[in-house]
């Protein structure tokens, strides 16, 4: 565990900048992603935990909402299974775009261990993914990880643009 | 924004007005924030009031039987893990008693005395975490940054001991794999000692508080013959006045051995489970404040052995399997074929923090199990909610399913 | 030729087994040894036909006629203080004795005993509901049903629990694979997407051994990353983690790890 130190008005030149609109877009997109609270299994409680007071996502900017018309990222954290496949194509559909998934742990990327009838062997079988975050369960550090690397990756695209949206079909 | 082509018709919306009888249906879940997993409700209401409460599960069904029925019994182990995922060892353990028993096997004092440590440990971390999402559920955020706090320390011992923080296969048939790592006794002692004044502080803040006992007191009774009847156990059963712990009643491990008092209340409403679940704490620290003892007297006496010794069932030593060609042989055998427990059948139930943890094995003689059932006290917990939510409002749902504290992956399974 | 496989049991079987092993058996001892046991047999015996009874692990076995479970039920609840039903669930023999096992695993706890009610039923036949005496029978049953296919009657409200309505097949029968039918593989590509998608989408990958040969050039490699498309040597050196951009990122300064301070106590 590491403390940083951080002086916010005077590292990044406050309170006068020059910038370009995709910067500046993109530096709030990045820097308030909100998540959907996705937690179906046992990863859930990573992601809780990640929340929680050790490991506090609110330093980054990601705060847990519960309903996905204010989510931007959908964190799958947990087993996906055939019965429960519908709810999360519908959940995906309302998030409004732009907007991200983040599947968190073997159970989402692959089905994991439960090789079974009732599981959906990864969830990019019915909703398309930005990130796989591999481990059973993935550590906080492991999710803090991801989010830097959605963060990176919300920065190398073009704000200004209309984003195509993602389809599997 | 365009939305992705899909086939999945409105069939099914939140809520229906259209009802003659002025009966409003609520979908609740099965992806709610304070469900605690997967749970779907369908609330039959008038005005605010439950009329008729009908759970949908399965949303987590991941068919763990059935790979019960394809796996090995060492396999099957870390799957065991996934089913009640606060408290993972305290599935560990009722699996491995439940195969000790069918193949009947006595494991080591020192053995005995760790699992014990770690069930303990395991019983703290699932009390802190009811705690913490439940008081979430009902609006104290404190509560919840709190015991998320206590709850990393725990998981800091439990990961210096089996490296893993959630899911841990810290239990093996015949005993446990490791001995306990040279910081263990040290940090579970500086934890124990802030225990109390960490409970203290919690109960200064819920105990008096208007708004947790409005949300808790008088709400959610389970009467005795209900709970009896609906297969309630653990907390669920001690709040509504039965006094029936099987580390009490049925001892297993070492459990006789140490002192603990059982609390129960005849309440039986939520807040009565509440203080269960904060006595329970109390009475786990206790425990592990004499298995420490226990351990260091076990150093003491040169116990060293940490595996049952049964060639036929349980690998060697890790030395014995280097240096001896049968231990080797047969440690071969047991990995790439799978042990082969005697034909017979076994329930075993053990005292997990949910309630009673069960195993029914029916073995026929070869590797894999021919039929395992899970007895998971999770799964009539939620069933209760058939019973018990009628009759009361559409806030008291959330903390009632708090103070259940079911699991999904113990639902399920 | 290839070699056939019955499909009455489409479970694992052991690769290998030793002609003459013999299994042991786990001991089963006569219920005259435990008195509280005897007396509740002899309750029971005076009314019904039981066809076997034994103690095993501690726990007495009984053997009933399956139109008896009711009352027998009824029986232990009333006078014989079994006041919990902790478990129940049924045991597929299909393939050896045509019809299925059906376990009640009772609890009293007066006396500190648990006890096992078991019954065999033929395939099709359904069982008695006990329901009105045990309310966690309920959902025992419809789990039963939903599992092996078997009904109970009188039941309130026999659908499936753990499988969703409209799903084929009973998952615990020895008769369905492990990774399930045609039906289960396709069930949500067929519910959301629609039949046509199973082209687009393709099959699940149920091989755990399969090895895709791009994996490990795609594969994250934490601390040893490298750009996407280089042939790995496996001497990569180790890349220092950067959750930043070279030239940093606007208003964000760049993290500077030589002014971190490493708690080593977290319990501080």
């Amino acid at each position: 565990m590491a403390q940083h130190k951080v002086n916010y008005t005077q590292s990044g030149g406050l309170p006068v900048a020059l910038t370009s609109i995709d910067k500046i877009v993109n530096w709030g997109r990045s820097n308030s992603i909100w998540a959907l609270t996705y937690g179906l299994a046992c990863c859930g409680i990573e992601m809780m935990a990640s929340g929680a007071s050790r490991y506090d996502f609110d330093r980054f900017g990601t705060i847990f909402r519960a309903s996905p018309r204010q989510a931007d990222v959908m964190i799958v954290a947990g087993t996906l299974t055939k019965k429960h496949a519908e709810f999360i194509k519908r959940l995906y559909d309302q998030m409004t775009e732009p907007r991200w998934v983040i599947s968190m742990g073997s159970c989402a990327n692959t089905g994991g261990m439960f090789n079974t009838y009732a599981t959906v062997q990864g969830v990019d079988r019915v909703i398309p993914v930005d990130l796989y975050l591999p481990g059973c369960a993935p550590r906080p550090e492991t999710l803090q990880y991801g989010v830097m690397l959605l963060q990176q990756k919300i920065r190398a695209n073009k704000a200004s643009r209309a984003q195509v949206a993602k389809r599997l079909m | 924004m365009a939305q992705i082509k899909n086939r999945l018709t409105p069939f099914f919306e939140n809520i229906t007005f259209d009802r003659e009888d002025n009966e409003m249906i609520l979908n609740f879940g099965p992806q709610h924030p304070s469900a605690h997993g997967q749970l779907r409700l369908i609330l039959h209401l008038q005005q605010e009031e439950i009329v008729k409460a009908h759970p949908d599960i399965g949303y987590l069904h991941r068919g763990m039987e059935k790979m019960a029925e394809n796996m090995i019994y060492n396999e099957f182990m870390p799957t065991t893990d996934r089913m009640d995922y606060i408290a993972s060892s305290s599935n560990n353990y009722g699996f491995a008693l439940a195969v000790e028993k069918l193949i009947g096997l006595e494991v080591p004092r020192r053995a005995k005395v760790i699992r014990m440590m770690l069930l303990e440990i395991n019983r703290l971390m699932s009390h802190l975490f009811w705690l913490a999402t439940t008081a979430l559920d009902i609006g104290a955020m404190t509560i919840f940054l709190f015991a998320f706090r206590e709850r990393e320390y725990l998981m800091d011992i439990l990961e210096g001991y089996c490296g893993a923080r959630l899911t841990h296969a810290a239990i093996r048939i015949g005993g446990v794999p490791l001995d306990i790592q040279d910081s263990f006794i040290t940090q579970l002692r500086v934890f124990l000692d802030k225990l109390p004044q960490n409970i203290k502080d919690y109960e200064d803040l819920l105990d008096s508080n208007r708004i947790w006992l409005m949300r808790m007191e008088e709400v959610g009774v389970i009467s005795k013959e209900m709970a009896l009847s609906w297969g309630c156990t653990g907390p669920m059963l001690r709040a509504s006045g039965v006094k029936w712990d099987i580390r009490k009643e049925e001892p297993y491990e070492l459990y006789d051995e140490v002192e603990f008092n059982v609390p129960w209340s005849d309440k039986g409403d939520n807040f009565a489970r509440y203080r269960m679940y904060m006595e329970e704490m109390r009475e786990s620290a206790k425990i592990l404040y004499q298995t420490i003892t226990m351990y260091q007297k076990c150093v003491k006496d040169g116990q060293t052995e940490l595996m049952a010794h049964s060639p036929k069932y349980i690998s060697a030593p890790k030395l014995d399997i280097m240096t001896q060609n049968y231990s080797l042989m047969q440690h071969f055998v047991l990995v790439t074929q799978g042990m082969r427990p005697p034909v017979g059948e076994v329930y075993i139930p053990t005292e997990s923090p949910k309630g009673e943890l069960g195993f029914y094995i029916n073995s026929q003689g070869g590797p894999y199990p021919y039929r395992l059932k899970l007895r998971t006290p999770s799964f009539w917990h939620t069933g209760i909610l058939t019973d018990l939510l009628p009759g009361h409002y559409i806030p008291d749902v959330v903390s009632i399913i708090g103070t259940t504290n079911i699991v999904f992956g113990e639902v399920d399974r | 030729m290839r070699v056939y496989k019955p499909k009455d049991n489409v479970q694992k079987k052991a690769y290998y087994s030793d002609r003459f092993f013999i299994s042991p058996q786990v001991p089963k001892f006569d219920v005259e040894s435990d008195e509280v046991f005897a007396k509740d047999l002899e309750a029971i015996k005076a009314k019904f036909e039981v066809k076997e009874a034994y103690i095993q692990v501690e726990q007495m076995v009984v053997f009933i006629n399956p139109e008896d479970n009711f009352k027998v039920l009824e029986l232990l609840k009333n006078d014989l203080e079994y006041t919990q039903l902790s478990e129940m669930s049924a045991i597929d023999w299909l393939a050896d004795k045509q019809g299925f096992e059906i376990f009640y695993q009772m609890l009293s706890m007066n006396k500190r005993k648990r006890l096992r009610i078991k019954m065999f039923i033929k395939n099709g036949e359904a069982v008695n509901s006990v329901e009105k005496l045990f309310r966690s029978a309920d959902w025992s049953e419809r789990e039963m049903f939903d599992m092996f296919g078997i009904e109970a009657n009188n039941h309130p409200f026999m659908k499936r629990i753990l499988m969703p309505y409209d799903w084929k097949g009973h998952p615990l029968l020895k008769t369905y694979p492990l990774e399930g039918d045609e039906f289960a593989a396709w069930y949500e590509v067929d519910k959301i997407f629609g039949k046509e998608a199973r082209d687009i989408i393709g099959p699940e990958l149920r091989d755990t051994a399969k090895v895709d040969r791009y994996d490990s050039d795609r594969f994250v490699r934490l601390g040893h990353e490298v750009p996407k498309g280089t042939t790995i040597t496996g001497n990569e050196p180790k890349v220092e983690q950067n959750y930043q951009e070279e030239d940093g990122v606007f208003l964000v300064k760049k993290l500077n790890k030589k002014d971190s301070v490493i708690v080593t106590d977290p319990q501080r």
